[in-house]
């Protein structure tokens, strides 16, 4: 039984039903937080060390991410935490009311680095809606598109953005006495990458000058060149459209993109490498690390990369063209796998606005799914989006993010979601070069430079800041294989003749229509709940990775997968005064979820001119 | 004397801001001015670092790179030109990696592509940055009133900076890295 606080149970034919005798199913406590508020401020008064420390902006993540967090710099321990996303994002509102052709389009420009996925999961939501299968070559080329931009963006986070904060420049300054025994500490995979010690790799991981950092910048050029050759531009794909994609394929097209994907696989058994060995050396100098940014592995995926010959874009059958996917979709709890179902996914989604600065809705149009299982008034398709600015207060309203949940759970988003799910779900579809064991995902990488290898990503016994970056690393070669996977099929294709990329579709003018999309960003999945009424948007909602992991808290408390993560931070930082205090730890563990706030946030649009205004609240100064 | 050398010329600017959107909007505009061939005319949205992989991958780079943007700046009136001259200098590795973040997560802003570019020392000896006031952001696909009405002279001013640089009659403050406001 997959719900364990939702209401919902299931027949002997799997079909989702209310469990009978429950007067408000949907029926929520809140929690005041005063209290908590209450006595952090007294311990504040009496304890000199115990320091309110913000970071605002966060830096080097995309967007607007703000942090609160009250720290114990005596015990080295925190004590609160607040996750702030300090712009309101508006697409909600531009897309109501606009042709649904448009939303593709206009959703992508939702973030600067995964537009691609954006645009895709947009293009899948009408193709649900109005029954549009895409041809087989559009699905596999959409495949091979997307996997790319991962191999564009795993390496950018890596290297340019969390990479920095393993360097022998940042670690020298927060804990030095790590400098000298990464000099003597041998590496374990010199064979692919090259460096004797650990800190040879760490002086590569310097920003701006180091060898690592430089070819990471350089790789994201040889994934961008690939990108444009299937979708026209980057990051805002032109030939993303529902019914699958509006270019021309043929040999050439598959020779440009081997071209640059080949050099994934080398680079891909680096990187892993590289990552492998910095994690190891930190969890082994001290184990604390392992709980550095820990939660339960409690986590969900929608899957990406649909197989042709399953994928039928309808909500009917999204349990087994989802289950086909190149990525196992799912939820996890606690590690464990508590479905792979889409539909059920789907089910228990919902979106709470107690701690954000939106009002609540009243309405519950949808209370059922198109299979007849039953939806919350808080499931997307019921959700408003009515912004409501106003003070900022740890005790009320502090975030322009909502608290998605599932089975009343915050869930985490991530690439690792993604390769978490396919190793211990087993469901993956026979593959050339994946094998799901249940406890790792084996994945065997063909030969570039470097001779053909079989790697794996283990299942980790903690779930950590080191463990998401790990497993961000070993998507590069997951994505490679899975592009290279599609490559061939794609090349099958056009052998035989199959080289259609798209079916015509039309927008019925009359009628009301529901769908939804669910692909995954570099950073997790997303999905696009649809509704078109008449020829246009009824309503369209968007979750992101972002959403969900800077999340604030639940109604009833619980803290966003971010909130929770730096509460189980431990300061491992070396200082002796509180104003040395650079607060390396939490960064460390914030960074690790590789936010993008661009997609959680964005700009208000005010009336019906669309006339754009910042309205943000960020400073958290004088806060309550 | 008449330049003869290559220049390049690149608009920058999100699309559908109005006057923050001048380099976009103005850029077919700009492409078909009656340009000699030594003349190449780019869009530079694409992200500083996209642009400083292009340069690096260039055969023969150019002597002059002018951009074309608009920067909001206090003390200017909405359509004010002003033309600087680039003086190179960034600032600190801190804030150049803050913007290569930036630029990497597809934030488009020119004072992140002039500092990025300084850093990978890509930049032609003569860089000119010509830049609008746009005033208060607003959304729409079109220029203001003030904007609009003295595009013919930006253009006409652009065209004798392009050729001329510095022998031209207007007088370039120098614009430094470090003095430049993250965006």
């Amino acid at each position: 039984m997959c719900f364990k606080n939702l209401p919902i149970e299931f027949d002997e034919k799997g079909n989702a039903f209310l469990k009978e005798g429950v007067n408000n199913p949907y029926e929520y406590k809140v929690v005041e937080l005063d209290k908590e508020q209450d006595k952090l401020k007294d311990l504040m008064v009496k304890n000199g060390y115990i320091k309110n420390i913000d970071y605002d902006p966060v830096t080097r993540v995309a967007g607007a991410l703000a942090f609160h967090s009250v720290v114990d710099l005596q015990k080295k321990e925190v004590l609160s935490t607040n996750s702030m996303a300090t712009l309101f994002r508006g697409y909600e509102i531009i897309l109501k009311g606009r042709d649904p052709r448009d939303a593709a389009y206009i959703s992508s420009r939702a973030c600067g680095v995964c537009g691609g996925v954006h645009a895709t999961t947009s293009a899948q939501a009408i193709e649900m809606a109005l029954g549009i299968k895409p041809p087989p070559l559009g699905i596999v080329m959409r495949n091979i598109l997307l996997a790319i931009e991962y191999l564009y963006d795993h390496p950018l986070h890596l290297f340019l953005l969390a990479g920095p904060d393993y360097s022998e420049e940042l670690v020298k300054e927060t804990n030095p006495e790590l400098i000298s025994k990464a000099e003597t500490t041998a590496t374990k995979f010199e064979n692919v990458h090259g460096y004797k010690t650990v800190l040879d790799i760490m002086k590569d991981l310097n920003p701006l000058k180091g060898r690592l950092y430089l070819e990471a910048l350089e790789m994201t050029r040889v994934a961008r060149e690939a990108y444009v050759v299937i979708g026209g531009k980057y990051p805002h794909p032109q030939s993303v459209i529902p019914g699958g994609l509006s270019v021309t394929v043929n040999i050439t097209t598959l020779n440009e993109v081997y071209h640059r994907l080949i050099k994934f696989f080398d680079y891909g058994q680096k990187v892993c490498g590289i990552w492998d060995d910095v994690f190891d050396f930190f969890l082994e100098q001290n184990p604390a690390y392992a709980k550095s940014g820990s939660r339960p592995a409690t986590m969900a995926d929608t899957g990406v990369w649909d197989r042709p010959d399953a994928y039928d874009a309808t909500y009917e059958n999204c349990e087994a063209w989802g289950e086909a996917r190149w990525a196992t979709p799912g939820v996890l709890v606690d590690g464990e796998v508590v479905t792979t179902s889409l539909q059920r996914l789907n089910v228990g989604m919902e979106e709470f606005v107690e701690h954000s600065y939106y009002e609540k809705w009243n309405g519950h149009p949808y209370p059922k799914d198109p299979l007849g299982s039953p939806l919350s008034p808080h499931h997307p398709w019921n959700k408003e989006t009515i912004p409501k600015p106003g003070k900022q207060s740890w005790k009320d309203r502090y975030s322009w993010d909502t608290s998605p949940t599932w089975d009343r759970q915050p869930m985490e988003a991530g690439a690792y979601a993604r390769l978490y799910l396919t190793a211990k779900a087993q469901k993956l579809p026979e593959s050339r070069f994946l094998e799901s064991t249940g406890s790792s995902l084996k994945i065997r990488i063909p030969a570039h430079k470097l001779p053909e290898a079989e790697m794996e990503w283990k299942v980790p016994a903690q779930w950590n800041t080191f463990e998401r970056n790990r497993a961000r690393a070993y998507c590069i070669p997951y994505s490679a294989a899975v592009a290279m996977e599609n490559w061939m099929l794609a090349q099958q294709l056009i052998r035989e003749g199959q080289t259609a990329v798209s079916t015509k579709y039309e927008i019925p003018k009359k009628g009301t229509f529901i769908g939804f999309g669910a692909w995954g960003a570099g950073r997790g999945f997303l999905t696009h709940h649809l509704i078109i009424e008449n020829g246009v948007i009824g309503n369209y909602q968007i979750i992101t990775p972002s959403t969900l992991n800077a999340a604030p808290r639940t109604p009833w408390g619980a803290p966003g997968p971010y909130e929770e993560a730096v509460m189980n931070t431990p300061l491992l930082e070396n200082f002796d005064k509180p104003e040395d205090y650079k607060g390396i730890d939490i960064l460390r563990a914030i960074r690790s979820f590789d936010p993008c706030m661009p997609c959680t946030t964005h700009i208000m649009s005010k009336n019906e001119k669309h006339v754009v205004t910042r309205e943000v609240t960020t400073c958290a100064c004088g806060v309550e | 004397m008449v330049w003869s050398k290559d220049v390049l010329i690149g608009t920058i600017g999100y699309h559908n801001l109005s006057n923050h959107s001048i380099g976009p909007i103005l850029f077919e505009k700009i492409k078909n001015l009656p340009w000699a061939s030594h003349v190449q005319v780019e869009e530079f949205n694409w992200g500083p670092i996209a642009i400083v992989q292009w340069f690096q991958a260039l055969e023969k780079t150019f002597d002059r790179l002018v951009i074309f943007t608009a920067i909001s700046r206090e003390m200017r009136e909405i359509g004010e030109l002003t033309i600087f001259k680039w003086g190179g200098e960034t600032p600190s590795p801190h804030e150049i990696q803050a913007r290569i973040g930036d630029a990497v997560t597809g934030v488009i802003s020119p004072e992140n592509l002039l500092i990025i570019g300084e850093h990978f020392n890509i930049w032609p000896e003569e860089v000119y940055l010509f830049d609008i006031e746009p005033g208060p952001e607003k959304a729409g696909p079109d220029l203001t009133i003030e904007v609009a009405e003295n595009v013919v002279d930006y253009l006409d001013i652009l065209h004798k900076v392009c050729l001329h640089g510095e022998q031209s009659e207007e007088n370039f403050p120098t614009l430094y890295g470090y003095q430049m406001p993250i965006s």
